[in-house]
């Protein structure tokens, strides 16, 4: 079981290795290693569109894990007590928005919002005060985290849903029993149960949205996320560029998750 | 070709200035020295420090902001032009590369590309004009272009009812590379391209991610016009595209991999790609198909919209510099259109038969039309053909 | 909080804490959905895109996508289940063998990969995959003339490098669940290791083999990247039509049929699929959602 677990973390690791071995690299082409060197790292912090993809990217997957995190949990606890007819068309959106593929989700939201926002924008401009600028309404942050959002949120859901169900009630009813407020319940028996159902919805909706590719090809318009950019870039042949991008995020998560497993340990041992 | 020049490296500043004043006491030419020393970006950098050796007036570029969004076709640039051009304007360069015309038409109907400067084929102009989406050339901030330098029989599309909209790039021809090691029956035709593909070759021919050439070369193979769009031969070509597809190495517009790889043997290509190709490996082989093909020009165009206009201009201007293109064709491998760029490349270049092409080959072939583009019939054939 | 359930603020309660989520559904779901639907019924622009029209004409058409629906229905089927089949006893491992104090590093180490594009790492797999990679050294040890990149098979793994990690988690929570005291009562009963996993184990990590598997399936029916990349455009999922006609031949209306016809197949497949489970799961009230 040991030796199998380990296969598999080369057969997940062998091709970063890959990638960091080329970021690396002194010749142009990601595909032959021409002696060692950091010219691409450099080039990859001097170059804007690197930074602001990047950026764009980190703040997309931020909002959206912090979004879908609180909108899912509450909604997980508010479903539980929801019945009927409501319950049930509760159930249908969280399936749809689950099952629809990313695909299908980034093309009927371009083509939707392309659609209205091309209806209300001269209705903005013709109500706009003169001299002013109108507003205009078009693709960018705020949807790329909307269409995220919708798939991450009824991941946590779920997640939270599952931890709900398997979780002690009479830890709850005891609670309720001894005169404790229900926020109180909440904060000092439930959350912590749930915790780790909200924590793994948190890390799946940050790596969701910042790794999601389709979704933002579709509905980020000109605010290019990191794998939108590194999509465009691998089209032209890929540089070594690319790769030092890839290594230098990957460096930071663990680096962050150092840290996580730091304060983890930290705690358990007071 | 010089050694500096075939090996792309900037040229140091001290040969710069050894060569500079080689050329001032006049015991070396103009044309040596600029050839020598990289060009005219090197001389742009200059610039301000040596005005006289600017053939033009050295823009005050002002504030061009520091990004420009590009797109453009895969190994069509010289990379150490556009690095120049971000180290004298500041303004750094996102490029985008496409596999077909008809992909940048999607992406500029949906709007919100961010795009400042595209690359577009002759066929494709006119839609553009007539859709909207690209904007009228203001040829004043270009003063390195030069209309009376063009051949018109390229340059012509850029002229839409009178106005210019483009500015061109360079020419080329569409046929295919073979790699001579592995088929040896030296195909001559399209008609022998899909006999390869479907015998010898089997499994090891790419074809293009593009109705234009794709169709273009089943239609060529069936003794069809390149520019069918009749519905009945197009339902030939689905059905010859849909039997070679199981022999198909890849459907991809971007085939140098797969042929340096030597994973692919033959494959539909441009002939600057052929150049590049021999130039590594010699047992490339380009063909001109006998049996027809496309003949096509490239320009500079600005969709409408664009957010980096001024940008957008200078860089345009920057790659109209006769010594800018000269170095461009260095690495991309086609002819430019403008006679003073072909001026100052090698003598070599001016016989090369990939690049200039025998004149009974070259009048088999034809231009792309507009029609093709927005043909429905077409898109949906190449778009079966895919998902067969 | 959980109980209470008929005092009346706590019904404003439950409302406020389905606000946001209602609307979500409304403007990001409900709304495209409605568009793609009318969409599908009008006719491709004469330059492309949409026009207005009352026509069955793209529906019509489906036929013509019939392979690459296969392929996708195929493949994800086929992904779907080596995923899990790596998956679980990794999970397993990291469940129920690891030290409580590496825990949290491993299983955090499974999503790390996540953490650099899948472009890249897919990228990374056209090298190991392509004519310089592990075909060479097959070549060194006599074996030649492989050929891996664009292959069904290329594509199939770069699915489960891809997905593996996703698998991996809900399995994971599911049998961090189980009570270690009723592996062990089973094992004091004298039930040897094989027949603990067979009546304790698997039937509580059901659920969350059914999530991932779920999950995993869904994702794969929506994949255009991997096939794209690894297939080199001839293993053609349906995400890959869908791509063509939106990015390429600009057939809006056609596109919309296709997605609203996936998300029919999904919500049929799907459901079949969660009442099978459901009904091998011993009637539990919590199912997957």
């Amino acid at each position: 079981m040991r030796l199998y677990s380990i296969a598999i973390y080369l057969f997940l690791y062998v091709p970063i290795f890959i990638i960091v071995l080329f970021s690396f690299n002194a010749g142009r082409h990601a595909s032959e290693l021409r002696g060692l060197s950091l010219q691409w790292y450099g080039k990859a912090l001097a170059n804007p569109f690197v930074v602001d993809a990047f950026v764009t990217s980190l703040v997309v997957a931020l909002t959206v894990a912090i979004l879908s995190t609180l909108m899912g949990t509450a909604a997980a606890l508010a479903l539980q007590r929801l019945k009927g007819t409501l319950r049930i068309l509760f159930d249908g959106m969280i399936y749809i928005s689950i099952m629809i593929p990313g695909i299908v989700i980034g093309i009927a939201t371009l083509v939707a919002l392309v659609t209205v926002f091309n209806f209300l924008n001269p209705l903005l401009a013709s109500v706009w005060p003169e001299g002013v600028k109108p507003l205009k309404l078009n693709m960018g942050y705020a949807t790329v985290i909307a269409a995220h959002t919708l798939f991450t949120m009824s991941l946590v859901i779920i997640l939270v849903r599952a931890r709900i169900s398997g979780m002690d009630r009479t830890l709850i009813e005891a609670s309720t029993d001894l005169y404790a407020t229900p926020w109180r319940t909440f904060y000092q028996i439930t959350l912590p149960q749930i915790f780790p159902a909200i924590l793994s919805g948190f890390l799946l909706s940050f790596t969701f949205s910042f790794d999601d590719f389709i979704i933002s090809f579709f509905v980020a318009g000109a605010n290019t996320t990191l794998p939108v950019y590194i999509f465009s870039s691998i089209r032209r042949g890929i540089t070594p560029e690319v790769n030092a991008i890839g290594t230098m995020v990957l460096a930071v998560s663990l680096i962050l998750l150092m840290a996580a497993q730091y304060l983890l340990h930290a705690r358990t041992n007071r | 070709m010089s050694k500096i020049y075939k090996e792309n490296k900037p040229i140091t500043s001290e040969k710069l200035m050894n060569e500079f004043h080689r050329y001032q006491k006049g015991s070396i030419t103009r044309r040596h020295f600029l050839r020598v020393t990289g060009l005219g970006a090197a001389m742009t950098v200059l610039g301000t420090a040596m005005p006289s050796l600017l053939p033009r007036k050295a823009h005050a570029f002002g504030n061009l902001g520091n990004r420009l969004v590009f797109a453009t076709w895969p190994n069509y640039h010289n990379q150490v032009n556009l690095d120049e051009f971000t180290k004298m304007t500041g303004v750094h360069l996102q490029m985008n590369a496409f596999g077909s015309n008809e992909e940048m038409l999607a992406k500029l109907q949906a709007g919100g590309t961010g795009w400042d400067v595209i690359v577009p084929t002759n066929y494709t102009i006119t839609n553009y004009v007539n859709l909207g989406l690209i904007q009228p050339l203001d040829l004043s901030r270009l003063p390195n272009y030069d209309g009376s330098a063009n051949d018109p029989m390229f340059a012509g599309p850029a002229t839409v009812n009178g106005t210019v909209y483009c500015v061109p790039k360079n020419w080329g021809t569409t046929g295919f590379i073979i790699n001579t090691k592995k088929i040896k029956s030296s195909p001559k035709s399209w008609k022998d391209f899909f006999d390869v593909t479907m015998g010898a070759g089997s499994g090891h021919t790419i074809v293009h991610d593009y109705q234009l050439t794709t169709i273009g070369a089943a239609l060529c193979a069936l003794g069809y016009s390149f520019n069918s769009i009749d519905p009945n031969e197009l339902a030939e070509v689905e059905a010859l595209l849909i039997k070679s597809k199981p022999h198909l190495f890849a459907i991809t517009s971007d085939y140098q991999p797969g042929m340096r790889s030597g994973d692919a043997w033959m494959s539909i290509c441009w002939n600057g790609d052929a150049t590049q190709l021999k130039n590594d490996l010699p047992e490339m082989d380009y063909v001109i198909a006998t049996d027809g093909g496309e003949i096509w020009t490239d320009f500079y165009a600005i969709p409408t919209g664009a957010p980096h206009l001024d940008a957008a201009y200078v860089f345009i201007n920057y790659l109209q510099d006769p010594y800018i293109q000269a170095r461009e064709a260095s690495v991309h491998g086609y002819a430019p259109t403008d006679s003073r760029a072909i001026a100052l490349q090698p003598d070599s270049l001016g016989s090369d038969p990939i690049l200039h092409p025998a004149a009974e080959l070259l009048n088999g072939l034809e231009f792309g039309a507009a029609q093709t583009m927005t043909d429905p019939v077409r898109a949906e054939v190449i778009a079966r053909f895919k998902s067969a | 909080m959980l109980k209470n359930e008929d005092s009346k603020p706590n019904h404003w309660l439950t409302a406020a804490l389905l606000m946001p989520t209602t609307m979500w559904f409304m403007f990001m779901l409900i709304l495209p959905l409605i568009v793609i639907l009318i969409f599908s019924f009008g006719e491709r622009a004469a330059v492309g895109g949409y026009a207005a029209s009352f026509t069955f004409e793209q529906y019509a058409n489906l036929p013509s996508r019939l392979k690459a629906f296969q392929n996708t229905m195929i493949f994800a089927t086929i992904g779907t289940l080596l995923s899990l089949f790596m998956a679980y006893p990794l999970a397993y491992y990291l469940a129920l063998r690891v030290d409580r104090r590496y825990k949290f590093i491993l299983l955090v180490l499974v999503i790390v990969p996540f953490w650099t594009s899948l472009l890249i790492r897919t990228y990374a797999w056209i090298f190991i995959l392509g004519g310089r990679g592990i075909p060479l050294m097959l070549e060194w040890i006599g074996i030649e003339g492989v050929r891996l990149v664009n292959t069904p098979g290329a594509v199939l793994i770069g699915i489960v490098y891809g997905y593996l990690p996703l698998m991996v988690f809900p399995i994971f929570v599911s049998l961090e669940k189980i009570d270690k005291n009723l592996l062990e009562a089973s094992n004091d009963l004298g039930g040897t290791p094989f027949k603990t996993f067979m009546q304790i184990t698997l039937p509580l990590s059901m659920l969350g083999v059914a999530t991932g598997c779920m999950l995993v399936f869904i994702l794969l029916m929506g994949e255009f990247l991997i096939p794209a990349f690894l297939g080199g455009g001839k293993v053609f999922f349906i995400g890959n039509a869908l791509v063509d006609l939106f990015l390429q031949s600009r057939n809006w209306p056609f596109g919309s049929a296709v997605s609203v016809t996936l998300v029919v197949i999904m919500l049929i497949t799907v459901s079949l699929y969660m009442r099978l489970t459901m009904r091998t799961k011993t009637g539990r009230d919590e199912s997957l959602m």
